[in-house]
C-alpha cells in the first residue's frame, strides 16, 4: 500500500509542477511578452499584451505587430529597439491590409520561427527585406513593363532633359535650391504609373515656361521631341513606386525565358509554368546543391545560375548571367505570386490583365521579341546556341528576311515547327494574338533592315522538277548537315510537316540559292571549295525532292 | 390549554435552518458520515454511485501490480483526460474546412495555454489506444477472458473498436496536410472489397466498398461532409458509446467476481503482512445480503476464508496512483512534445508518402499487397478471431496466470521468434524481390488477393498454432502461439509501415534517403 500511497504523491506532485511550469511558461516567458517587456512608451512602461491586426477583406489575422510593436495601429512614442520602429509610409496602409497580405510568413503564430515562416510546413516563409516588393505580386501586374533598354533609354531621357531638376524620382532629384529658396517644384513622380498624370503636361509645361522669366522653368526646361516625349511616357508608366522590381521585370522580358516558361497563359512550354513560382514551398525543393541557407530566393538564384545541378536532367541551358542579373532575375521571380485575394480587391492593373486581356508588358515588337524570341533566336535575332542543343536559326538574317514573306514567318511563329523546340504561338497554344505576331514580325524586319520581297510569281507552287535528280544532290550537299532524311542534324529540320506547309516555292529555292550569310548555310547558287555552283534547275528537283516530304493531302 | 406548546416563532427557526443549512446539505450527499472506520468507509463505497463500482473489500491478489498494471486504469484514465481536454478544445474549434486550420493555428499560438491542452489531448489519445492495447494482451496472457468472463472479453472488443475509432476520427479535425491525407487513405482501405468485385466485375451492381467509403465521407472525397460527421463522430456519438461500453465493461468486472486469479491465489499470496492497515475496528454490521438475490456464482459464497482487504483506502490509492501517473506522462510528454501540425490541407497536392495514422500503418502495409486482404480480409478474420477465443477455450488450467496454461512461458517465446521470422522473411522476400506482379505482369488480381504476403503470413501463423493445439493438446496453447504471433504481426508492420516507408510506398532505411523532387 505504502508504494501506492507514493506512488500517487509523486506522480500528483510532478503533474503540479508541470502544470505550475506550463502557467509561468505561458504568461511569463512567451517571446512576444519579452519583447513588449523591454519597450516603452513616453509615458511608462509598455502595456503588455497580444496586439494584432485584423483585416477581415484579406482574412488576415496577423498578430505580428505583437513584437514589431511600433507597426500596430494606434501606437506611437515607443522606444526600445529596432521593434519600436514605425512601418516606413507606403501605399496601402498595414491597419487596413495587415502584414502577410504584402510580406508573407505566417501571421497568425506568436512566435518569431513561426511567424517568419522559418519552420517546417510552412509554404510561405516571408519574403526576404531586400526582396520586400516582391511581395506586390500578390495582387499587381505592373502591366505595361517594356524591356530593359527601353527602361534605361527612358531614364536617360528623363535626366538627360533636367527633369530632376524640379521632380523626385526614386528618392533622388528635386533638391533644394541655395539659399533654401524653391526646389521640389513639381510633384514627386515616383509613383506617377500608378497614380496617373495629366496627360497634356507637356502643353502645360510649354505654357508655364513661357508665362515666367526667370527660375528653373527658364532654365531646366526645353522643348522635347515628339519621340522622346513617347519614351519618356513608356518610361514614367512603370513608375509604380517598386522601381526595383520594375528593372526585375524588364530584365526577365529582355532575357526572353518566357520563349520556355509559361506565365498568365503566355509562353513556350518546354520548362514549367512559372505563374505562380514565388509561391513555391520551400519544404518540397531539394537544396543538396544549393549554397547558404534553404530559401526559396536561395534556391531560385542557385537553379538559374547552374539548372542542371539543382534539377538532374533540366533541360534549360546556362546563360552565364552575371550575380547581379541573377538577383534581379530571382527578385521578380519572387514575385510571381499572384494570392488568390477576392477579386473585388484586385487593383486596376491586375483587372486589366485578369479581365481585359491586357498585356502584363508593353505589348510592342520589340518587347514582345525580347520577352519571347530571343531566349532562343538570340537579342538581334542572330541565333544563338546552347551546349548540348542544335542552333536556333538566325531569324534577322537579311538572307532569310529577302526569302521569306510576312506570311511565312507569321504562320511559322503561329504554328511552331512541331517535334522540334519552336513552340506553337497562337492564341490558344502560346497565347499570342495575330496582331502581336505581325508585331514581331515588323520588329524583326525592322532590326534586320530588309522589306519584305515581292514574289515574281503569284501562285505558291510552282517547281516542277524531277525529285529523284533532287535526291542524289540532297544526299550529296545537304544531307551532311540537315540529316539523311532532313530531320535536322546541325541545321534545321526540313521535313517538318509545318515547314513544308508554310513556306512557297520560292522561299526554299531563295534560301538554298543565296544561303545564308553568316551562318553555315551556304550559297548553293555559287561555287565554293566544297561543292560546285547549282543551276536553277538543280536547285529546283531540290525542292522538288523537299517536297516528297510533305502530307499528301487526300 | 395548558398542555398547549407555546407557538414556535416560524421566523427563529427558519434562521436556524439556514444556520444548519450547510452542514445538512453535507450530510445529504455524504449519508454516512465520515469515512474514519472500516465500516463508515464500507458504507461510503455502498452508497457512492460511482465508487460502488468497486467491491468494498479488495481481494489483496487484485492489487499485486503485476496482475494487471495497472493498464485498464491507465486506459480509463487517458480517455478521461481526452475528455476534459477535448471540451475545452471544443471551446475554439470550428469544425469547417475554411476554419479548422486557422482555429488550430490559433489554438497552438494564442488560447492561453492552448497549445499545451492540445498536446495533452494528442498524446493521451495516443497512449489510450497503446494501453487499450497493452490491457487486451494483459487480459488475453493472464487467460482473464474465461468463463465468467467470456462476455465482457467481447465488450473489451468493442472498446478497442470503438478507441481506434475515436482516434481516427479525431485525425482529420486539424485539416492539415497530415489529416487529410491519411483520412484519405483511411477512406481507400474502407473501400476496399472493391478489389474483389473489381476482379468478378460485379462493381456496378454490388459495391459494399464504394459504399462504406461514402458512408464514411459522405462525398467521393475528404470534404465538407467528412469533417462535419468525423466531428460529429468525435465529440458525440463515439465519446457516448465508449461511455456506454465502459459502465457495462466495469460493472460486468463487479458481477464476475472481481479481477481474475489463480486458483491456488491465497496459497501463493501467504498471510497478509502484519502491518497491512486499517483493518478490522468493528464487526461488520451488514453481512452481504445483496448476494442472496443475485442469481450465481458471488464472490463470497463456497469460497475459501477471504483473503480481502478494504477497497478504501488500499484499491484507491493503487487506482489513484496510476491514474496520476498517467496524467504526469501526458502532461510531460505534452510539455515537450508538440502535436503535429502541417501545412493547410490541399487536395491538389498529395502527400507522398500519405500514411494512416500509426495504429493502421501494419494494415496500410498489407493494404500495399492487396487492398481487400490488408483492409477488410485480415482485420475481420482477427476480429473474429479475437471474438471466439473465450469460446474455443474451455480449460482451466492456467486461469490468472501470466502466460498460463500448457506451454506457458516457453511456448510464448518460441512463437514470438516464429511469429517475428515469419513475418520478416516474407516481408523481405516481398521488399527485396517484389510480389506476383512483379514476376507475372498478367497473373489475375484475384489470385494476389488470396495469395499476398499478408495472407501468407497469416497462413504460417494459422498451420503454426494448428501444430501447437496438437502438440501440447490444448486450445489455449494454440491460441497463445496464435494471439503472440499476430501481436508481433502487428508490431512488426506498423514498425515498417512508420519508419521504412517512403515515397511511392518504396522500402528505405531511412526517412534520410527519401528522394526529393
Amino acid at each position: 500500500m505504502n508504494k501506492n500511497k507514493h506512488l500517487l504523491l509523486w506522480s500528483s506532485l510532478g503533474t503540479l509542477a508541470l502544470l505550475a511550469g506550463a502557467a509561468v511558461q505561458e504568461n511569463i516567458f512567451r517571446e512576444w511578452r519579452q519583447t513588449q517587456k523591454a519597450l516603452a512608451t513616453e509615458s511608462g512602461p509598455l502595456d503588455v499584451h497580444l496586439r494584432q491586426v485584423v483585416a477581415p477583406k484579406m482574412q488576415a489575422a496577423d498578430r505580428c505587430v505583437s513584437c514589431h510593436v511600433g507597426m500596430a495601429a494606434g501606437e506611437q512614442g515607443i522606444s526600445g529597439g529596432p521593434l519600436a520602429a514605425p512601418h516606413k509610409p507606403v501605399g496601402h496602409d498595414p491597419a487596413e491590409f495587415g502584414c502577410t497580405v504584402c510580406h508573407a510568413g505566417q501571421g497568425r503564430a506568436t512566435d518569431k520561427a513561426d511567424a517568419h515562416g522559418d519552420v517546417p510546413f510552412w509554404p510561405d516563409p516571408m519574403i526576404p527585406a531586400r526582396y520586400a516588393y516582391a511581395g506586390c505580386g500578390t495582387c499587381h501586374a505592373y502591366v505595361g513593363i517594356p524591356t530593359e533598354s527601353q527602361l534605361t533609354g527612358g531614364q536617360a531621357i528623363f535626366e538627360r532633359y533636367d527633369c530632376l531638376a524640379c521632380h523626385r524620382l526614386d528618392g533622388r532629384g528635386g533638391t533644394l535650391r541655395p539659399g533654401g529658396a524653391g526646389g521640389m517644384e513639381g510633384p514627386d513622380l515616383s509613383a506617377a504609373g500608378l497614380a496617373g498624370y495629366d496627360r497634356r503636361w507637356y502643353e502645360k509645361h510649354l505654357k508655364k515656361r513661357e508665362e515666367s522669366s526667370d527660375g528653373p522653368w527658364r532654365i531646366s526646361f526645353g522643348k522635347i521631341e515628339e519621340p522622346d516625349r513617347t519614351a519618356l511616357e513608356t518610361f514614367l508608366a512603370t513608375r509604380t513606386g517598386a522601381a526595383k522590381l520594375v528593372e526585375a521585370k524588364a530584365l526577365f522580358h529582355t532575357l526572353g525565358c518566357q520563349g520556355c516558361h509559361k506565365i498568365s497563359g503566355v509562353g513556350g512550354d518546354e520548362g514549367p509554368d512559372m505563374s505562380r513560382v514565388g509561391l513555391k514551398d520551400p519544404g518540397q525543393l531539394n537544396f543538396a546543391h544549393v549554397p547558404g541557407k534553404p530559401t526559396l530566393a536561395n534556391w531560385l538564384s542557385a537553379h538559374t545560375r547552374e539548372p542542371g545541378k539543382i534539377v538532374p536532367d533540366s533541360k534549360m541551358p546556362v546563360f552565364g548571367l552575371n550575380d547581379a542579373e541573377i538577383d534581379l532575375l530571382t527578385y521578380y521571380m519572387l514575385s510571381l505570386r499572384r494570392g488568390d485575394v477576392s477579386e473585388s480587391l484586385w487593383p486596376k492593373d491586375r483587372l486589366r490583365v485578369e479581365r481585359f486581356k491586357e498585356r502584363e508588358f508593353a505589348a510592342d515588337g520589340a518587347t514582345l521579341y525580347a520577352t519571347l524570341c530571343s531566349g532562343c533566336h538570340g537579342p538581334n535575332g542572330e541565333g544563338r546556341r546552347f551546349p548540348e542543343t542544335y542552333p536556333f536559326p538566325a531569324i534577322a538574317n537579311p538572307d532569310f528576311l529577302a526569302a521569306a514573306t510576312d506570311q511565312f514567318i507569321q504562320d511559322t511563329i503561329k504554328m511552331g515547327r512541331p517535334g522540334r523546340r519552336m513552340p506553337a504561338w497562337g492564341e490558344n497554344e502560346g497565347g499570342l494574338r495575330d496582331e502581336e505576331i505581325a508585331r514581331i514580325v515588323g520588329h524583326l524586319r525592322r532590326i534586320g533592315g530588309v522589306p519584305e520581297p515581292k514574289r515574281p510569281i503569284a501562285e505558291r507552287r510552282w517547281v516542277k522538277a524531277d525529285a529523284a535528280a533532287g535526291g542524289k544532290l540532297y544526299a550529296a550537299y545537304c544531307a551532311g548537315c540537315h540529316g539523311a532524311k532532313g530531320e535536322g542534324l546541325e541545321a534545321p529540320a526540313l521535313n517538318n510537316k509545318s515547314l513544308l506547309a508554310a513556306a512557297d516555292d520560292a522561299y526554299l529555292v531563295e534560301t538554298i540559292g543565296r544561303g545564308r550569310r553568316g551562318t553555315t548555310m551556304q550559297s548553293f547558287g555559287e561555287a565554293s571549295t566544297v561543292h560546285p555552283a547549282l543551276s536553277p534547275a538543280e536547285i529546283e528537283s531540290l525542292v522538288a525532292y523537299l517536297r516528297s516530304w510533305e502530307e499528301k493531302k487526300p | 390549554m395548558s398542555n398547549e406548546t407555546p407557538p414556535k416563532s416560524a421566523l427563529r427557526e427558519f434562521l436556524g435552518n439556514l444556520v444548519s443549512a450547510p452542514g445538512r446539505i453535507y450530510r445529504a450527499a455524504f449519508r454516512t458520515g465520515t469515512p474514519t472506520t472500516d465500516r463508515t468507509r464500507s458504507n461510503f463505497i455502498f452508497q457512492n454511485v460511482f465508487l460502488h463500482l468497486h467491491a468494498v473489500r479488495t481481494h489483496r491478489w487484485s492489487l499485486r501490480w503485476s496482475t494487471t498494471m495497472g493498464l485498464g486504469i491507465a486506459a480509463l484514465a487517458a480517455f478521461l483526460i481526452t475528455l476534459v481536454t477535448g471540451i475545452l478544445l471544443m471551446c475554439y474549434y470550428k469544425p469547417s474546412p475554411e476554419d479548422a486550420y486557422n482555429s488550430i493555428k490559433d489554438i497552438h499560438f494564442i488560447v492561453p495555454t492552448g497549445r499545451f491542452i492540445r498536446n495533452i489531448h494528442r498524446w493521451a489519445a495516443n497512449i489510450m489506444v497503446i494501453t487499450v492495447i497493452l490491457h487486451m494482451a494483459r487480459v488475453f496472457f493472464t487467460a482473464a477472458y474465461r468463463k465468467p468472463r467470456e462476455f465482457n472479453w467481447l465488450i473489451g472488443m468493442g472498446l478497442l473498436v470503438t478507441t481506434l475509432g475515436l482516434s481516427f476520427t479525431g485525425y482529420l479535425l486539424p485539416w492539415d496536410q497530415l489529416a487529410y491525407w491519411a483520412i484519405t487513405i483511411g477512406a481507400n482501405i474502407a473501400q476496399s472489397p472493391r478489389e474483389v468485385t473489381d476482379a468478378l466485375n460485379i462493381t456496378a451492381s454490388f459495391d459494399p466498398g464504394g459504399m462504406q467509403r461514402q458512408l464514411l465521407l459522405g462525398s467521393d472525397v475528404v470534404g465538407e461532409e467528412a469533417l462535419i460527421r468525423f466531428n460529429l463522430l468525435h465529440v458525440m456519438v463515439l465519446p457516448l458509446l465508449l461511455s456506454a461500453l465502459l459502465a457495462v465493461h466495469f460493472w460486468r468486472i463487479r458481477k464476475d467476481g472481481g479481477l481474475t486469479r489463480p486458483e491456488d491465489a491465497d496459497k501463493l499470496l501467504g498471510p497478509p503482512p502484519a502491518d497491512t492497515y486499517p483493518v478490522f475496528t468493528e464487526a461488520p454490521q451488514k453481512t452481504y445480503h445483496l448476494a442472496a438475490i443475485v442469481r450465481g456464482r458471488t464472490p463470497a459464497v463456497n469460497q475459501a476464508p477471504e483473503n480481502t482487504i478494504p477497497s478504501m483506502p488500499h484499491l484507491f490509492y493503487a487506482e489513484l496512483g496510476v491514474f496520476m501517473l498517467t496524467v504526469l506522462v501526458c502532461v510531460g510528454l505534452a510539455m515537450f512534445l508538440n502535436a503535429p501540425l502541417k501545412e493547410l490541407a490541399n487536395p491538389s497536392v498529395p502527400e507522398n508518402p500519405a500514411k494512416a495514422p500509426w495504429y493502421f500503418l501494419g494494415l496500410q502495409e498489407l493494404v500495399s499487397f492487396s487492398a481487400f486482404m490488408g483492409g477488410t480480409g485480415i482485420p475481420a478474420i482477427v476480429l473474429i478471431g479475437l471474438g471466439l477465443i473465450p469460446f474455443l477455450d474451455r480449460e482451466q488450467r492456467g486461469t490468472g496466470e501470466w502466460f498460463g496454461g500448457p506451454g506457458g512461458w516457453p511456448l510464448v517465446k518460441q512463437a514470438i521468434a516464429v511469429g517475428s521470422a515469419a513475418t520478416l522473411l516474407v516481408e523481405t522476400i516481398a521488399i527485396r524481390f517484389g510480389w506476383l506482379r512483379e514476376w507475372f505482369p498478367h497473373i489475375p488480381q484475384l489470385v494476389i488477393t488470396f495469395v499476398n504476403p499478408g495472407t501468407i503470413i497469416a497462413s504460417i501463423y494459422a498451420v503454426y498454432s494448428i501444430w501447437l493445439v496438437k502438440r501440447y493438446n490444448s486450445a489455449r496453447a494454440g491460441a497463445l502461439g496464435l494471439f503472440t504471433c499476430f501481436l508481433c504481426g502487428f508490431l512488426i508492420l506498423t514498425a515498417i509501415g512508420t519508419y521504412f516507408r517512403g515515397p511511392n510506398w518504396d522500402f528505405y532505411w531511412s526517412p534520410a534517403q527519401w528522394p526529393k523532387h
